[in-house]
């Protein structure tokens, strides 16, 4: 009966041990949790003879519309993760400044849609990088799952030189981890494509829900810039019934039956207020043309879309 | 005393007592977890301490309610087109407290036209004074870093040398506002205290293409008086603008089409996005002004229902050309 109490008062030292050991543990994780985070800046991409002018600052979902209000759904709805920015001062003139928006999309395809939605007509397309163009006072680039902006707040060669020395960092200074390709992009047709006029909807494209992951992109065919379309769909059922529901789309907003000058697009063509429309399907993939002016150059593109995708079919299953 | 204790104790005791503790303790935790409010406590709000922002309005006059001026030079037109509608003096008079609300939404620089131009702000603080204002105050409630915007824009430069105070946006000019016939405001807390005690207000804004709302003008502009969390009224864009055009009856609102926003709005960020036209507008009725404005972005009024919704609110008419607008060229 004597070592019973020596026992319980062990017991009780190690218990009580134990509870504090528990608290420590409490107080040291809300110790972390409310220590401020040091956050990681962007000065690796920091061009020569420039400074930070800012601190990083970092947006989420939760508070992506602080930064730029009414966009933000724009990237939301397409995936997006997380905004990195910063502005960079030149050391020698502090009127040149610039500020650098990472945008992390999550996946390659996210940030291509958000960069090439967005793209600016008529604008210098960089000829080193796949997705990336210029404009007389900024830099957008598409690279892996971030889409990148860098704002001149100048018109100023010094400026634009040090915004290029920045673009030309990176591809190799920021790591991605998604690189992979956008396969549908192989599957559109070179000849007379646009340069850099690849578009990817991720949803509503044309105004019609049912359209998404549409691939667009202009053609210069006879003098006239043509819309040539693609989707691929999780087989050829799903792919004839989105070709049917946007058809359907169509007529009910005014569009009528057109005769197709080529056979194989007969009951594809539509007028849509003297516009030529072509929908259909091949195999897993949606096609069409959009707006075309002329009928027979649409018609051509068409048929050379198609063309492609059952080369492309062919070459998968010979594979 | 202590071996004493310890031999009354017993180990099933202790034990229980111990388990007890530990069940204390683990409670304690749980409940604290629950209760924990990052956010700190807010203020409770009841409805006798509602705020309601005050008419701005003055008199109207026959064929003087707005008024459409082409030129380059901001400082020109706006002089021109509040002299069609009769002079400053019929907005200001001696002796009172005028409010600018600009955009100043973005830390964005004036090349961009993000926001409103400083020269033009500037301009109009100077002919408040002009007319003899007391005070002049300009202000605006960007979320992301006031002091940033405010210095970006140029505004905050501009319009001190002119003689205007900035007022950026602190906790204490929040209040809360519920409008009458309002469906989304409600409860809310609105950038009260700089409009307090103003005699007049005038809006300043440019026009921009807005990925939202189609466009962002004179009525958009308001949006910066919501506090709180006022991205959840992106879901019903239309509705939230209406009720702004509601909510604030101003003296005068001046609408900035010298450069337009034409896509990638409201932040735009290369001066591809810009178109030059060259015109801007004065008008008593906001609804007016941004139903024109509409035409400098190749947009007709139906294509902004919250033009439509304001209209049936009688917040202004869509009808431009049934005020019979004066225009003017300058050079």
């Amino acid at each position: 009966m004597g070592s019973v109490p020596s026992r319980a008062k062990r017991l009780e030292s190690v218990i009580g041990i134990c509870l504090l050991a528990i608290l420590l543990l409490i107080a040291v994780g809300v110790f972390i949790k409310q220590m401020p985070k040091q956050k990681k800046d962007l000065t690796f991409l920091l061009p020569y003879g420039f400074k930070t002018l800012s601190e990083i600052e970092v947006y989420t979902t939760e508070n992506l519309y602080e930064k730029i209000n009414g966009k933000a759904p724009l990237y939301i709805d397409a995936g997006f993760i997380k905004l990195s920015t910063q502005r960079f001062v030149s050391q020698a003139d502090e009127n040149l400044v610039m500020e650098l928006y990472i945008f992390d999309m999550a996946r390659t395809r996210n940030a291509f849609s958000v960069y090439s939605v967005q793209k600016r007509p008529e604008v210098e397309n960089l000829p080193d990088m796949q997705f990336a163009y210029k404009t007389s006072n900024a830099f957008y680039l598409a690279h892996g799952q971030y889409y990148i902006e860098l704002v001149g707040f100048a018109e100023s060669d010094e400026l634009f030189a040090a915004m290029a020395e920045v673009a030309r960092k990176i591809p190799t200074n920021l790591a991605v981890h998604d690189d992979t390709a956008i396969p549908e992009i192989e599957h559109l047709p070179k000849d007379n494509l646009v340069p850099g006029s690849i578009k990817l909807y991720l949803a509503s494209a044309f105004g019609f829900e049912g359209l998404t992951d549409i691939f667009a992109a202009g053609y210069q065919l006879n003098g006239e810039t043509i819309t040539a379309f693609l989707s691929k769909r999780s087989g050829p059922k799903d792919a004839e019934a989105v070709a049917e529901s946007y058809r359907s789309f169509l007529i009910e907003n005014g569009a009528t039956a057109k005769k197709a000058t080529n056979k194989t697009l007969e009951g594809k063509v539509l007028d849509f207020y003297d516009t030529t429309e072509i929908v259909l399907s091949t195999g897993p993939f949606v096609v069409g043309i959009h707006e075309a002016e002329n009928q027979q150059s649409a018609e051509n593109l068409a048929v050379m879309l198609v063309n492609k995708l059952s080369g492309t079919a062919n070459n998968d299953r010979a594979k | 005393m202590t071996e004493q204790n310890d031999k009354k104790l017993g180990r099933r005791k202790f034990l229980a007592r111990a388990g007890k503790a530990g069940i204390s303790i683990a409670a304690a935790g749980i409940i604290s977890y629950r209760l924990y409010d990052s956010q700190g406590p807010k203020p409770g709000v009841d409805v006798e301490s509602l705020v309601t922002l005050p008419p701005f309005s003055v008199p109207s006059e026959e064929g003087k309610t707005m008024s459409i001026v082409k030129g380059a030079d901001r400082r020109v037109t706006v002089n021109k087109a509040i002299e069609l509608l009769g002079g400053i003096k019929r907005f200001v008079k001696p002796g009172e407290t005028v409010a600018i609300k600009p955009n100043v939404a973005f830390a964005s620089p004036p090349m961009l036209g993000a926001t409103a131009h400083p020269e033009l702000v500037a301009e109009v603080v100077r002919l408040c004074y002009k007319a003899g204002a007391k005070r002049v105050y300009v202000t605006d409630n960007p979320i992301n870093d006031p002091a940033s915007c405010f210095t970006l824009s140029g505004i905050s430069k501009a319009a001190s040398r002119a003689g205007a105070k900035v007022i950026l946006p602190k906790d204490h000019h929040f209040k809360h506002t519920t409008l009458e016939r309002g469906k989304l405001i409600k409860n809310w807390p609105i950038f009260f205290g700089p409009f307090e005690k103003v005699n007049k207000l005038i809006g300043i804004t440019p026009v921009k293409h807005h990925a939202r709302a189609g466009a962002s003008m004179s009525m958009k502009n308001w949006y910066g008086l919501l506090g709180g969390r006022r991205n959840i009224f992106h879901q019903d864009i239309n509705t939230i603008i209406a009720e702004l055009a509601m909510m604030v009856k101003p003296t005068l609102v001046i609408l900035d089409g010298t450069e337009v926003m034409m896509t990638n709005g409201p932040t735009g960020g290369s001066v591809e996005d810009l178109r030059r036209a060259n015109t801007l507008i004065a008008s008593c009725d906001m609804v007016a002004a941004d139903a024109y404005g509409c035409s400098l972005l190749n947009l007709k009024a139906s294509d902004l229902p919250y033009l439509a919704k304001a209209q049936i609110a009688d917040a202004g008419t869509t009808d431009y050309e049934s005020l019979k607008p004066i225009t003017a060229t300058v050079s």
